[in-house]
C-alpha cells in the first residue's frame, strides 16, 4: 500500500458518512448472505397468526397471510442486493462497451452511439422500465433487464468523458506511439483510470436499481409472489397500514437502509477520491 | 344596522340550509371506477358501466331490489310468450308511457332502433343478444307505437332471452337524440360515451375520467328519489375508501378490506352490508390429454387439499360462502351438496394412486384482486401452500389480469385461480360455460370433454318443466363437482359500508343499485 | 448560438424519433395477446377477430409500423385498446393533472429544498448543516409509495388534516373542465371555496412527490453553495464590507444559479417518473396513472403514447435548460 492509498483510507475512516454506509452495507450484506440460518420459512403461513403485532416469535409480527415479517425481510435482503449487483454489472457491461467505442471511435460512431445514449436517457425511467416489464412478462429476471436498460446510459457517458479527458494525456500518446493497438489501448490504460468515477457510479446504481425494481415490484410489475420482494411486500400489505403499519413499514425501511448504505458509500468514495469535492 | 345584520345571518342561514340540504340530497360513493371504459349502454360490459347504466337507461323488464327470480315490468307494462308451430318464439311488450331526458317519447322505435344498435355495434356483450338469444337485425318489429314483437328461434329460451333484456345492452336509448350524433355509421357510440340518452331516474352529468362521475336527476323520468345528485369517485385504495367514510367525504364504500369490513359492523356510525353475488371464485385445472391434470384422481386431490374453510373464515373474514358446485346460491336448482371434505391423508393417497408423487405444475395468478376483493396474490400463496401439504408443487406465476386470461383463453393454463360469475341470472348462465365443452368456454378453456355434461347443459338449457330442469342440473352440478375441471373455491359477498344515515342502499346479487331508492335522514 | 440552437432541435427530432421507435418495438414483444386482453374474458374469437382487423393489429409488423409513423407525422397517437378513445384525447384528459401535480411538487421541492441548502452551507459543519444532511440523505432514500400510503394514514386518517386521494371534496360542485387543472378551473369559476379545496388536496400528494427532489436539490444548493463562497470575489466582497446577506443574495446566489439550473431540469424528468407511483396511490387522475393501467391492460399504444410525450416533454425541457445556460453563461460559447 503506497502513501496515496494510505492517505485516502485513512480519510475514508475518518468519514463519518462513509463509515455509516460501509458498516450498514456490511451489515446488510452479512444479513443477506446468513438469512437462510437466520431467519424462519419466509413462506409459512399460519391464517390464526394474521397480522399480529411485533413480539418475541415474531420479531416484526406477521403480514396478512400470517407470514413472519422478519424472516421475509431478511429474506428479502438477498433478492435485492443480488438485483442491485446484477443490475449495476449489466448496465456497467453495457455501458463500458458503448462508451469505450464511441469515445475511442469517435466521428460518426461517438455522434450515433451518443444520440443512443441519448434516446433512452430522454425516456421516464420507470415508465420505459414498466413497458419493458410488462412486454417481457413481470418476473425477477425481466425487471433487472428493465432496470438495467433505463441504467446503462449513465456509464456510457463517463466512460466516453473519461476517455476523452484522457485520451490526449501523455502517456497515452506515448502508448500510441509505441505502437499499442486501440484496444490494448482502451484495456489497459483507459480502464484503469475511469475506475474511481465508475465505482461512485456503481454505489450509487445499486441503491437506485433497488429502489426502481422495489417500484416495479409495487405496481405489479415485478416479483411474483410469494416471493419476499421488498417493493412486492410493501404493495401485498399496505391496505392493512392503519391496522399492521409494520407490515409494510419493515420491508420499506429495508429499502430505506439498503439505498442509504450505498448512497452514503458512493458519497464517501467519491469525497475520498476528489480532494476537491471533500472540502464540501 | 341591526337590521342589516339581521339579513346577512339571515342570508348566511338560508344559505347553509341550502348547503345541508345540498349534502341531504347528495350520495357519494368511494368506488374502484378502474374499469371504466364507456357509458354506452350497448357497448358496457364491466362492472362499474353497469352500475351507472342501470341508473341512466330503462329496461323492458328489470328485477325489483334483491328478487332476482321473476322479472317485473319496467318500460314495458305487460308481455306474452307465444310458442309457434315450428317452435320459434314471439315475445310481445306493451310499453307504458314514459319520456326519455330529452322529453321525447320513449316508442316502439326507440326499442328496435336499441336492440338492432347493439347487434350493429357488436361490443364485448353482444354475444347475449346474438349467440344467446339469437337475434338477428329484423327480430326486433315496432307493431305500433307502444308495441314491441320480438322473434325467438326454437333453440333459445324465452326466459332466459328475458332475464338477459333486464342487462344494460338491454337498455333503451333516446334513437331521435342518438342518430343525431352518429359519426361514420357509429351507431353514436362515440358520443353515447360519455353522454347519457336515457329515460331512467338519472343523466349523465359529467365524468371526469380517472376521478369521478356524475350523475344528476333526471326530470322527465317517471322513477324519482330523494337523491338527486350521485357522485362515484373513483378510489382505489381500500385504505382510501376507509378513510374518507370516516371523515364523511363519502357515504358509501366499496371497497372495504375484510379485516376493516368486520370492524364497521360494530361501528354504530356505520351499516355493514354483505351483500350476494353470482360470482365465484375457482381453480381451473386442465385436464387434456397428457397435461398435468388429465387424471381425475388427481384433480379430486386438490379437492380434497384445498383448505376451503381456512381461505373463508380466516382470509375472507367469513365474506363468502363455501360452495362445491358450479351452480352459485341465489340461482335456479342452485346445489348446496358439499361432496368432499379437506383431507391431506386422502389427498396424497389419490396422488399416489395416480402415480404423480412430487408432481410440480405452473399457477396462474393475477395480479389484481380475487373475489371478495382480496388480492390474488394473497390466495394464491394460500392455495400454494396447501397444495404443498399434499405433496403438489404449485409454480406460482403472476400475471397481469389480461394477460392471464389471453393465457387461459387459449388453453394454455395448467392451474389457475380465476374468477367467474353468470353473464344473466340464470343457472344456464354457468352450466353451459362450465359443463359444456363446445360452448368453447370454461369447460373448454380447461380441456374437459364430458359428453355426458354437455348433453346435460344442452338439454337443461331448453326445459321448459321447471322440475325436471331442476332435476337435470342435479345431475350436472354432482357430474362436474365429482369429475369437472374446477375446484370451486367460495361465492364471494361484496362488502358494502356505508355511513349510518344512508338508508335502503341495495345491491343485488348482479351489481345493481337503484339510486332512487337510496335516501339519507340526519 | 444560432446554428447551435440548430444542431440542438436536429438532435431533439433524432431523440423523439428513437423515442418512438424503440416504443413500438417494445410493443411488439408483448407475449400476451393485447386484443383479447382488451375484450375481456367472455368474448368470441369472431368478435376478438374483428376488432382485431378493425385495430389493423392483423398486418405485418413493418406495414404496422408505416401506418404508425405516418400517423404519427399529423401528431395522431392511434387509439387506445382498453379505452377505445383516441390516445391523443385521452392525454389530453389526463396531462393536465400530472402537470398541476407536477409543478406543485417542484415549486414545494424548490421552497424548501432551495433554503435549507443554503442553511446548510452558510452553517456548514454546525448541527443545522448535519440535520439537513440527514434528512437530505434519508428523503433520496426513501421509497415514494410508502412515503405516500404513510403521509395518508398519518395526516389524513389518523390526524385529520388534510383531505386523502382525489382532487376536490365531492359534496363541492366542480367547476367546468377549461384547462382540467383544478386548481386553476376553480378560479376561472370564481368559486372560491373549491380553489381552497383543490389546495389542500394537492398538498399531501404534492409533498410526497416532490421528498425526493427536495433532498436531491437542497444537497446541491449546499454543495454550490459552499463551492462559490470559497471563490476569491466573495472574499473579496465581504473584505470590501458589504454586509453578509448582501453578499450571499447578490453574488452567491446569482453564481451558483446556473448548476441549479441543470438540476431542476433533471427533476422535472424524475418527477415524471414518481408521478406514476404517486398518482396510482393518489387517485390523482394523471397520465402516471394512465400508463400503468395501460400497461396491465396489456395496451401498448397506449403506453407508447404515454412515453412519447413523456420523453417530448423531458427532451424539451433539457432543450429549453440548455439553451438557458448558454444564454446565461458569457464563459460558455457554442461554436
Amino acid at each position: 500500500m503506497n502513501e496515496l492509498q494510505k492517505r485516502n483510507l485513512r480519510r475514508f475512516v475518518k468519514n463519518p458518512g462513509s463509515m455509516l454506509g460501509s458498516i450498514l452495507a456490511l451489515i446488510m450484506i452479512l444479513l443477506a448472505l446468513f438469512a437462510p440460518l437466520i431467519s424462519g420459512d419466509p413462506l409459512a403461513q399460519n391464517l390464526s397468526e394474521r397480522l399480529q403485532a411485533p413480539s418475541s416469535s415474531h420479531f416484526l409480527g406477521t403480514d396478512q397471510l400470517g407470514r413472519d415479517v422478519f424472516s421475509r425481510v431478511l429474506q428479502g435482503a438477498r433478492i435485492s442486493l443480488r438485483l442491485g449487483l446484477i443490475v449495476v454489472s449489466l448496465s456497467l457491461l453495457v455501458g463500458s462497451v458503448i462508451g469505450l467505442a464511441a469515445g475511442l471511435l469517435g466521428g460518426f460512431w461517438d455522434d450515433f452511439l451518443m444520440r443512443i445514449t441519448d434516446i433512452f436517457l430522454a425516456f421516464p425511467a420507470l415508465i420505459l422500465a414498466m413497458a419493458i416489464s410488462a412486454a417481457l412478462g413481470p418476473n425477477l429476471n425481466n425487471v433487472m433487464i428493465a432496470v438495467a436498460a433505463v441504467s446503462w446510459p449513465s456509464y456510457a457517458r463517463l466512460l466516453r468523458a473519461q476517455v476523452l479527458a484522457i485520451k490526449h494525456v501523455e502517456f497515452v500518446d506515448a502508448a500510441r506511439a509505441l505502437g499499442a493497438t486501440q484496444g490494448r489501448l482502451a484495456f489497459r490504460h483507459l480502464l484503469p483510470n475511469s475506475i474511481t468515477p465508475l465505482m461512485v457510479q456503481a454505489s450509487f446504481d445499486i441503491g437506485s436499481a433497488i429502489l426502481t425494481a422495489a417500484g416495479l415490484s409495487f405496481i405489479g410489475f415485478g416479483a411474483q409472489p410469494p416471493i419476499p420482494e421488498w417493493g412486492a411486500m410493501v404493495s401485498e400489505t399496505r391496505n392493512f397500514i392503519n391496522e399492521a403499519p409494520w407490515a409494510s413499514s419493515s420491508p420499506a425501511i429495508a429499502i430505506l437502509l439498503t439505498v442509504l448504505a450505498f448512497n452514503l458509500l458512493g458519497d464517501g468514495i467519491r469525497d475520498v477520491l476528489d480532494p476537491r469535492s471533500s472540502q464540501r | 344596522m341591526l337590521k342589516r345584520m339581521l339579513i346577512l345571518a339571515l342570508g348566511l342561514f338560508s344559505f347553509m340550509a341550502f348547503a345541508q340540504s345540498a349534502r341531504q340530497s347528495t350520495l357519494v360513493v368511494g368506488v374502484d371506477l378502474g374499469d371504466l371504459i364507456t357509458l354506452d349502454p350497448q357497448v358496457s360490459y364491466e362492472f362499474s358501466g353497469s352500475l351507472i347504466t342501470d341508473n341512466l337507461y330503462e329496461t323492458l323488464v328489470r328485477f325489483e331490489g334483491n328478487d332476482l327470480s321473476e322479472v317485473q315490468p319496467s318500460l314495458a307494462s305487460t308481455w306474452s310468450v307465444e310458442t309457434q308451430a315450428d317452435g320459434s318464439h314471439k315475445i310481445v311488450f306493451n310499453l307504458r308511457d314514459a319520456s326519455f331526458s330529452s322529453g321525447n317519447p320513449v316508442t316502439a322505435a326507440d326499442v328496435v332502433y336499441s336492440f338492432d344498435r347493439a347487434i350493429g355495434i357488436a361490443g364485448p356483450s353482444s354475444f347475449l343478444i346474438t349467440d344467446v338469444a339469437k337475434m338477428t337485425v329484423g327480430s326486433t318489429v315496432a307493431v305500433d307505437d307502444q308495441t314491441v314483437e320480438l322473434n325467438i328461434p326454437a333453440d333459445a329460451n324465452p326466459n332466459i332471452v328475458l332475464n338477459l333484456l333486464t342487462f344494460n345492452i338491454g337498455g333503451i336509448v333516446d334513437s331521435k337524440v342518438v342518430m343525431e350524433h352518429e359519426v361514420d355509421g357509429d351507431f353514436g357510440s362515440t358520443w353515447l360515451r360519455e353522454n347519457s340518452a336515457g329515460s331512467g331516474p338519472y343523466v349523465l352529468e359529467r365524468w371526469d375520467a380517472g376521478a369521478q362521475v356524475i350523475l344528476t336527476a333526471n326530470e322527465n323520468a317517471s322513477r324519482v328519489g330523494p337523491i338527486k345528485r350521485v357522485i362515484l369517485r373513483n378510489m382505489q385504495e381500500s385504505s382510501a375508501q376507509q378513510a374518507a367514510l370516516e371523515s364523511g367525504e363519502i357515504d358509501v364504500a366499496y371497497n372495504f378490506t375484510p379485516e376493516a369490513f368486520n370492524a364497521a359492523k360494530s361501528n354504530p356510525d356505520y351499516t355493514a352490508l354483505q351483500t350476494d353475488s353470482f360470482q365465484m371464485t375457482y381453480l381451473g385445472m386442465n385436464s387434456g390429454e397428457g397435461k398435468a391434470f388429465a387424471d381425475n384422481r388427481i384433480r379430486q386431490a386438490v379437492r380434497y387439499a384445498v383448505d376451503q374453510d381456512g381461505i373463508i373464515n380466516d382470509l375472507l373474514g367469513g365474506l363468502g360462502r363455501k360452495m362445491q358446485t358450479i351452480i352459485p346460491f341465489g340461482l335456479f336448482a342452485s346445489d348446496d351438496t358439499l361432496y368432499y371434505e379437506r383431507d391431506v391423508e386422502k389427498a396424497k393417497s389419490l396422488l399416489a394412486e395416480a402415480g404423480a408423487d412430487g408432481l410440480s405444475v405452473e399457477f396462474l395468478v393475477s395480479t389484481g384482486s380475487c373475489g371478495g376483493g382480496i388480492p390474488c396474490a394473497d390466495l394464491g400463496a394460500k392455495i400454494q401452500s396447501d397444495l404443498a401439504e399434499v405433496g403438489i408443487n404449485a409454480n406460482i406465476r403472476q400475471l397481469p389480469q389480461s394477460e392471464l386470461l389471453d393465457i387461459y383463453r387459449a388453453q394454455g393454463a395448467e392451474l389457475v385461480v380465476v374468477g367467474w360469475s353468470p353473464d344473466y341470472p340464470d343457472p344456464d348462465g354457468n352450466a353451459t360455460p362450465l359443463g359444456d365443452y363446445n360452448a368453447k368456454s370454461l369447460a373448454w378453456r380447461n380441456d374437459w370433454n364430458n359428453p355426458e355434461a354437455s348433453e346435460l347443459a344442452a338439454a337443461a338449457a331448453l326445459e321448459a318443466d321447471s322440475a325436471k330442469r331442476g332435476d337435470l342440473y342435479g345431475q350436472l352440478t354432482k357430474l362436474v363437482a365429482e369429475e369437472g375441471p374446477f375446484a370451486i373455491l367460495y361465492q364471494p359477498s361484496v362488502p358494502i359500508v356505508t355511513r349510518a344515515y344512508v338508508q335502503d342502499f341495495i345491491r343485488n346479487a348482479q351489481g345493481n343499485v337503484d339510486f332512487d331508492k337510496v335516501s339519507k335522514t340526519e | 448560438m444560432l446554428a447551435y440552437l440548430f444542431r440542438r432541435l436536429g438532435y431533439l427530432i433524432f431523440v423523439i424519433w428513437g423515442v418512438s421507435f424503440a416504443a413500438f418495438f417494445i410493443a411488439q414483444i408483448v407475449p400476451g395477446d393485447p386484443i383479447a386482453a382488451a375484450l375481456g374474458s367472455n368474448a368470441r374469437d369472431a368478435q376478438i377477430e374483428a376488432y382485431r382487423i378493425k385495430t389493423g393489429l392483423d398486418k405485418p409488423v413493418w406495414v404496422q409500423y408505416g401506418r404508425y409513423l405516418s400517423r404519427l407525422s399529423q401528431g395522431d397517437l392511434g387509439n387506445s385498446l382498453r379505452t377505445r378513445r383516441p390516445i391523443a384525447s385521452d392525454l389530453r384528459d389526463f396531462f393536465p393533472a400530472t402537470l398541476e401535480l407536477t409543478l406543485a411538487a417542484l415549486l414545494f421541492a424548490i421552497l424548501f429544498g432551495i433554503p435549507t441548502g443554503l442553511l446548510a452551507a452558510l452553517f456548514k459543519d454546525t448541527l443545522i448543516d448535519v440535520g439537513v444532511r440527514s434528512l437530505a440523505l434519508i428523503g433520496g432514500a426513501t421509497p415514494i409509495y410508502w412515503l405516500a400510503i404513510l403521509m395518508i394514514s398519518i395526516f389524513h386518517t389518523k390526524l385529520g388534516w388534510l383531505p386523502g386521494p382525489g382532487r376536490l371534496d365531492a359534496f363541492l360542485i366542480p367547476p367546468p373542465e377549461l384547462t382540467n387543472i383544478m386548481t386553476i378551473d376553480t378560479l376561472l369559476a370564481r368559486d372560491f371555496e373549491a380553489f381552497v379545496d383543490s389546495l389542500r388536496h394537492l398538498v399531501l400528494p404534492a409533498i410526497v412527490l416532490g421528498a425526493f427532489s427536495t433532498a436531491l436539490l437542497a444537497r446541491m444548493v449546499r454543495n454550490t453553495m459552499i463551492e462559490v463562497l470559497a471563490q476569491d470575489y466573495i472574499r473579496t466582497a465581504r473584505a470590501k464590507g458589504i454586509s453578509e446577506r448582501w453578499v450571499i443574495l447578490k453574488h452567491a446566489l446569482r453564481n451558483g444559479a446556473l448548476p441549479i439550473l441543470t438540476v431542476l431540469g433533471n427533476l422535472l424528468g424524475s418527477l415524471l417518473t414518481g408521478a406514476v407511483l404517486t398518482e396510482t396511490i393518489f387517485s390523482w387522475p394523471g397520465i402516471g396513472s394512465y400508463a400503468t393501467s395501460s400497461a396491465l391492460s396489456l395496451d401498448f399504444p397506449a403506453v407508447m403514447g404515454v412515453t412519447l410525450v413523456a420523453g417530448l416533454t423531458y427532451a424539451g425541457i433539457n432543450l429549453l435548460v440548455d439553451i438557458l445556460y448558454a444564454f446565461f453563461d458569457p464563459r460558455i460559447s457554442y461554436a
